[in-house]
């Protein structure tokens, strides 16, 4: 299929490019068309046109990918230039008014404008899959076929008693659907009625090719989606002419808004289809066509869309296609004046619902700010972890010879009040009385040290561990029972990395456990891994020193040579004038 | 050794735009620019490329506007010819051959078949004596004679100067000239960055000159715009500065355009600048100094530090680009995505100055983890480290800081990469380093921080450090399932299993460093290829831990197909590069390619299919599943294509052929068919030989239509006086009748007043004009007009 095909009027076109979907093509409720790049997800362009505002676009349409033109036929070097690239170029739009324009994505201007042959606003455009010829569908019941070599109307129709609501050329160009108060299939060539099809009893919104002919003219099949319906209707051409019915049908959730679909070449070939619906749900189905069957088929997946709040709302899917392989399907969604793209890679078909939850911004600017410096700045928050030399998992953890996760308890402690009680009990004791309890206090803070280790009570730990007093250190560490030794190491590591200015105090606690407890520590069988991080910390910082310790001479430096000339400064000029002159002037 | 006549290698985009100064279009709407052996013509609106014009055979060195001729551009090349083109459908009107390698392309007025190659070689000679002292002098907008005495002036005036200069030891060197459009006055950029105006030029004894002093080094380039009110100067700061012409104190500074501007362009009309920088990008800039577009290519810096990868979501080709930056470029397109700013530093335009720049990156399988290096190197010790784990969001739609590791090893990281997970999260990577150490980090959750800080998600840390016998490991690789990680030691290739971290086994097959390591996939996964620094090309089978085979090759680049089992193999022989692609397995290659381009290829990629192709043809069997990329050392991409996909593409390739008639406002309404009335026979005359004669007269009537209408006499008066002058007597007649024999095809274009063609027919009638139509022409263009000059003066 070349492009997709018209859209009511009653909602606005949203269109993807073919072939390569490089482009969406969105004509949004302000009149404005607005080309976005699938790629970089970013407005490529936006157009207004001309009379925008009474003539509004209702309907958008791809043309045929351009190819870059061939320069003339000459033996191909190495290393030459291919013109593999498919560019999407011209996009047909119908308008309220009833002309057509074509614009020109390449150029990003109006192409040229064909009017003058509906009397009424056009509700659909379909390209021929091959030669320049573009249909139209009008609400005056006409249908013309305009010559795009000649910017002329070739012929005009009436192809219903009703407005022509959509349109479809099939794969081979030969024949085109046309959808009124029935759906009709007339012959190219002729001009002349093939077959005619009940339809729907409201208007119908899309037709679709769902087969490229076979040989025998049984195979050809083709879906519609009516508005107000919750059916997408698959009919087929049959050579008994016996095809006044639907053969199958697919259950929507609301009316269909966009549809996709990707044309099985064979009867091997599964159909392949992707139904935005109205409530902005998208359904995906899969079937084999051959023959009719009664039942209705439910979607073989259904996609959702919702947004982070904390009571999510649904986000509309504007519209879907699906990619060359059956897993990944291309999505815009939001709303119309800023949809976001998005390639679903595996759109997971075992289950049967799926649903997205995405950031969109709902700050809507009118005003959009063309991205002209290409340039992607990717998030950067303080939720991110930031590993210095030093800090664990920065080197990798030392693991001793037996492997042992020491499990962390962590009680729950429930005396924190009376802990605190105490604390400042003991802190009014020790400011009222210092010099005669000086001892007692180093015993009361090793005894509170082993209670904040075993309750891990942030408060007492750090009362205790503020102390500046080294005596005071050294008592306490001293006093401190062998089994409270080793969670006051892991404690003071803890601390010496979350308070940076801490740094020298617990630089004292460590110093002074090391001088007490060496040979308690050296017992310990699970020593390397315990104190690992601390090993590493150490070591880091040693390695360190050396370029801070030049940093800091550089420094100094500096800054004595600033305050030196500063102070040169501030002496006074030396006054040369002289204080006194004493003129002579009677020397004769 | 199979044949390679069904494939052929392709140059598939990512060449330079930057080369030579774009010319954009007299109405601002194209911007041509020589883009390798094509013209790329730009849309300046939407930055599309609307076609490129292909034809000369070599490198192309300049192109420029026809001033005759709106529509038609010319373009020289080294391969000696000058091309004439129609810019707007693509279409080569004619090639004049030189003979000569043409390195730049001077201002061409009045070309004429006969005389053009004079006139050519003439230029040529010139640039070539001017090529010697500086890089492209310029003028503009002056008649020829004037011009080729005025650069010759100029470059006396260079010589003279620049003796001058050296003597002094001054940096005041030229690097670009220019001339104002009206006035007597030329502006030369120097080196150490003042621009001076040179005024009287013209009396060489008598001239003064100014100085404007803003850039910092070097001026690059500098134009007068059309009307010569303005200056715009660039260099290397990248900042364009506006001067107001005579207050020079005025300035006007667009900053932060990018890389440096190497050349500036003012369309003919004035209202668009661009301004071409050294990271291959043309800035399009409104007359207000604003930026209206960007027109990017491939980015190439001074050199490609990251491997060439492919973004797993996007399928787009990442590589590193802007410094600081990675850029996705789309292969499909042949156009850059977006670059992502990885460093996040301003980066500062100045020689000498060392600044982050990302040097290694790595994606997961399934797009999810990006992983940069960065580095800042000012000496061998100091160096500055810092590894960045990106993780995509889904609900932002965009990567998302993780994790910064600053000083991950104490030496240059050599090799990132992820293990291959088909389905399910990565959770490790692996960093190898010169300080002789490899980590492997892992993604973990904040288990062991305790109550102080709150984390939210897991973040990487080191959960291993490997070495071996103090050795520097080179490269690492992990196999197809993940089960086993190789790590290159110099000489030794351990074999890890991450499961544990146990070394299993080491292999080796000394003299020589391991370069590349490279496990087989598929069917092939039992073995282990390396490439040594010793021209060989090891083979190990992994389970019986022994050398399956060797061969003698010197491998730049060793590569594995990831949806297959084929692997290439770049060699560098004789100063040129040889392709092969073989299979762990099998003693033959599946296809080599001798010579593919000149130098050492270093930079390659797959690029898995979206469809499989369903080739059975031996040679090509190997492109089924994925495309091959590699970029050479000038920095273009090629490729490979095979014959049947080339026929298939030739074969759908079909021109859309869609009429261009915009008659949309009011204003073109009523003036739109007069001027098809206008343009229409000189679209046809085109491809005539002849270039547009202007008549003798043609100026009085020009003058007479330019007239506002209330100075003209009453049109009474003047009718019977034009009606007079077209009476002609009969010799003249005969005259005309014979010169439409000899010269057939010659048609005169610019003169068809309106009021000679019925306005109703005029859209209809004027392509196929009737043959007494063509003689009116005629008579007109032969007509003495002199009596308007009369009545004007």
């Amino acid at each position: 299929m070349a492009s997709d095909g018209g859209s009511s009027s009653l909602q606005l076109p949203c269109v993807f490019s073919p072939k390569s979907r490089q482009y969406l093509a969105v004509c949004a409720q302000d009149g404005r068309l607005r080309i976005w790049n699938t790629d970089s997800k970013t407005i490529n362009q936006e157009y207004v046109p001309s009379a925008h505002l009474s003539a509004t676009c209702t309907c958008i349409a791809w043309g045929p990918c351009r190819t870059v033109k061939e320069g003339p036929q000459r033996k191909k070097r190495k290393s030459e230039a291919v013109q593999v690239e498919e560019k999407a170029d011209l996009l047909a739009m119908g308008t309220a008014a009833g002309s057509v324009l074509l614009y020109s994505t390449a150029k990003g201007t109006l192409h040229c404008s064909l009017d003058e042959a509906h009397s009424a606003g056009v509700n659909c455009v379909h390209w021929h899959p091959e030669d320049s010829v573009l249909y139209s569908g009008s609400d005056d019941t006409n249908i013309v076929e305009w010559d795009l070599q000649s910017g002329k109307m070739r012929s005009k129709w009436k192809a219903d008693r009703a407005a022509v609501t959509s349109l479809c050329v099939s794969p081979d160009g030969k024949l085109l659907l046309s959808a009124g108060h029935v759906i009709k299939m007339w012959d190219l060539d002729t001009k002349e009625l093939y077959r005619k099809f009940t339809g729907h009893s409201t208007a119908v919104t899309t037709l679709r090719f769902a087969t490229t002919r076979p040989p025998d003219s049984n195979g050809l099949y083709f879906v519609s989606g009516a508005a107000h319906d919750r059916l997408i209707s698959v009919w087929q051409v049959r050579e008994d002419g016996k095809d006044k019915n639907s053969v199958v049908s697919f259950t929507l959730t609301d009316e269909p808004r966009h549809v996709d679909l990707v044309p099985s070449n064979s009867k091997e070939e599964a159909v392949r289809l992707a139904v935005v619906c109205q409530d902005g749900q998208l359904h995906l189905f899969e079937h084999f066509l051959n023959g009719p069957c009664k039942k209705p088929f439910s979607p073989s997946c259904s996609v959702q869309m919702a947004d982070t709040r904390e009571s999510p709302m649904p986000i509309p899917m504007l519209a879907a296609v699906l990619g060359r392989d059956s897993r990944s399907v291309l999505l815009a969604y939001g709303n119309h004046l800023q949809p976001v793209i998005e390639q679903v890679v595996s759109v997971n078909t075992t289950e049967r619902h799926v649903c997205l939850s995405r950031d969109v911004k709902t700050s809507l600017s009118l005003t959009m700010e063309s991205t002209v410096s290409k340039v992607k700045t990717p998030v950067v928050n303080t939720k991110s972890k930031v590993l210095v030399p030093g800090l664990p998992g920065h080197q990798a953890p030392l693991k001793g010879s037996h492997l042992e996760k020491a499990s962390e308890k962590r009680k729950k402690d429930t005396k924190e009040m009376s802990i605190a009680e105490q604390l400042g009990e003991i802190d009014l004791s020790a400011t009222s009385s210092e010099k005669v309890k000086a001892s007692l206090q180093t015993d009361n803070y090793a005894v509170l040290l082993v209670q904040g280790l075993e309750s891990n009570d942030a408060d007492i730990l750090n009362k205790v561990l503020q102390t500046r007093k080294e005596m005071v250190i050294k008592k306490t560490v001293a006093r401190l029972p062998l089994s409270a030794v080793l969670p006051l190491v892991k404690e003071v590591g803890h601390q010496r990395r979350l308070c940076f200015d801490t740094g020298i105090l617990m630089v004292r606690w460590l110093k002074a456990v090391l001088m007490h407890h060496t040979s308690y520590l050296a017992s310990l069988p699970d020593l390397v891994t315990e104190l690992g991080v601390l090993y590493h910390m150490i070591e880091s910082r040693v390695k360190m020193f050396h370029k801070l310790t030049k940093l800091h001479g550089k420094l100094y430096l500096l800054m004595t040579h600033v305050a030196t000339s500063d102070s040169s400064n501030m002496v006074s000029e030396v006054d040369h004038t002289a204080k006194l002159v004493y003129e002579d002037g009677e020397w004769d | 050794m199979v044949e390679h006549g069904d494939v052929r290698v392709v140059h598939k985009g990512g060449s330079k735009i930057n080369f030579r100064e774009p010319a954009l279009s007299t109405d601002s709407r194209f911007l041509l620019c020589a883009s390798g052996e094509s013209v790329k013509v730009f849309s300046t609106a939407t930055e599309e490329c609307l076609h490129a014009l292909q034809g000369h055979t070599d490198l192309i060195t300049g192109v420029l506007l026809r001033p005759s001729n709106h529509l038609q551009a010319y373009s020289c090349s080294l391969d000696g010819t000058v091309r004439l083109w129609d810019f707007t459908d693509g279409i080569l009107i004619r090639t004049y051959s030189i003979g000569y390698p043409i390195y730049e392309l001077f201002q061409l007025v009045a070309v004429h078949l006969p005389q053009c190659g004079e006139q050519l070689v003439e230029a040529k000679e010139l640039s070539a004596v001017l090529s010697n002292i500086s890089s492209n002098p310029a003028a503009s907008a002056f008649g020829r004679e004037v011009r080729i005495f005025r650069c010759l002036e100029v470059y006396f005036f260079k010589n003279f100067f620049l003796k001058k200069d050296n003597q002094k030891g001054g940096k005041n060197t030229f690097t670009c000239i220019t001339c104002h459009p009206t006035e007597d006055c030329i502006a030369s950029g120097h080196e150490d960055g003042k621009i001076r105006l040179w005024r009287n030029f013209n009396h060489r004894k008598e001239y003064t000159y100014s100085t404007l002093h803003w850039h910092h080094s070097a001026v690059s380039s500098l134009r007068f715009t059309p009307e010569g009110t303005n200056l715009l100067s660039g260099g290397v700061e990248s900042v364009l500065v506006q001067w107001r012409y005579n207050q020079e104190s005025q300035r006007d500074f667009l900053p932060r355009l990018g890389g440096a501007i190497t050349h500036i362009s003012v369309s003919p009309d004035g209202a668009l600048f661009c301004t071409s920088h050294s990271d291959n990008k043309i800035t399009i800039i409104q007359s207000c100094v604003k930026v209206s577009a960007v027109i990017q290519g491939l980015v190439k810096g001074d050199r490609i530090r990251t491997d060439l990868m492919i973004e797993p979501r996007s399928k787009a080709l990442v590589l590193n680009g802007k410094p600081g930056h990675l850029q996705f470029y789309s292969l499909q397109r042949d156009k850059l995505l977006y670059n992502l700013d990885i460093v996040q530093q301003e980066y500062i335009h100045e020689s000498g100055l060392e600044q982050f720049e990302v040097v290694m990156a790595a994606f997961d399988a399934s797009g999810s983890w990006l992983a940069t290096v960065e580095e800042r190197k000012q000496k061998a010790p100091e160096l500055e480290l810092n590894l960045k784990l990106w993780a995509f969001d889904d609900q932002k739609q965009s990567f998302v800081l993780n994790t910064t590791i600053s000083a991950p090893h104490e030496g240059r990281i050599t090799a990132l990469c992820f293990p291959h997970v088909s389905d399910g999260q990565t959770t490790m990577l692996v960093s190898t380093s010169r300080d002789g150490h490899f980590k492997a980090w892992q993604l973990a959750a904040p288990g062991f921080i305790k109550f102080y800080l709150i984390l939210k998600g897991p973040s990487w840390s080191c959960d291993f450090l490997g070495a071996y016998h103090s050795l520097v490991p080179e490269c690492c690789c992990f196999s197809a399932d993940s089960s086993l990680l190789a790590v290159g030691f110099q000489e030794v290739v351990t074999v890890w299993t991450p499961a544990s971290w146990e070394l299993l086994t080491t292999l080796s097959q000394p003299p020589g460093a391991v370069r590349d390591l490279c496990f087989g996939r598929l069917s092939c996964s039992k073995y282990l290829l390396g490439a040594t620094t010793s021209r060989l090309l090891c083979c190990w089978n992994l389970l019986t831990c022994s050398l399956e085979w060797v061969t003698s090759m010197d491998v730049s680049l060793l590569l594995a197909d990831p949806l297959s089992e084929n692997m290439a193999a770049f060699c560098f022989e004789a100063g040129s590069t040889d392709l092969f692609v073989f299979k762990p397995g099998e003693p033959r290659p599946l296809f080599s390619h001798k010579a593919l381009c000149s130098g050492r290829v270093t930079h390659a990629v797959f690029v898995p299919r979206e469809v499989m192709l369903e080739s059975c043809d031996e040679a090509s069997q190997w492109l089924n599943c994925s495309h091959l990329y590699f970029l050479t050392q000038s920095m273009d991409l090629l490729t490979f294509i095979t014959k049947a996909e080339e026929d298939k593409l030739t074969a759908s390739s079909k021109q859309l052929v869609v009429s261009d008639d915009v008659a949309m406002t009011p204003f073109h309404l009523l003036l739109g068919k007069h001027r098809d009335q206008l343009e229409n026979p000189q679209a046809e005359s085109r491809l005539s030989v002849e270039p547009i004669r202007q008549p003798s007269s043609s100026a009085g009537i020009n003058e007479l239509l330019q007239m506002p209408a209330h100075v003209l006499p009453s049109a009474s008066f003047l009718c019977s006086m034009f009606v007079q002058s077209l009476l002609i007597s009969k010799e003249e007649e005969m005259e005309s009748e014979k010169e439409e024999e000899d010269s057939d095809g010659e048609m005169e274009s610019r003169i068809s007043r309106p009021e000679h063609m019925p306005s109703g027919e005029s859209g209809c009638a004027a392509p196929a004009l009737t043959k007494e139509e063509v003689r009116e022409l005629r008579r007109l263009k032969k007509l003495d007009h002199s009596w308007m000059k009369g009545l004007l003066d």
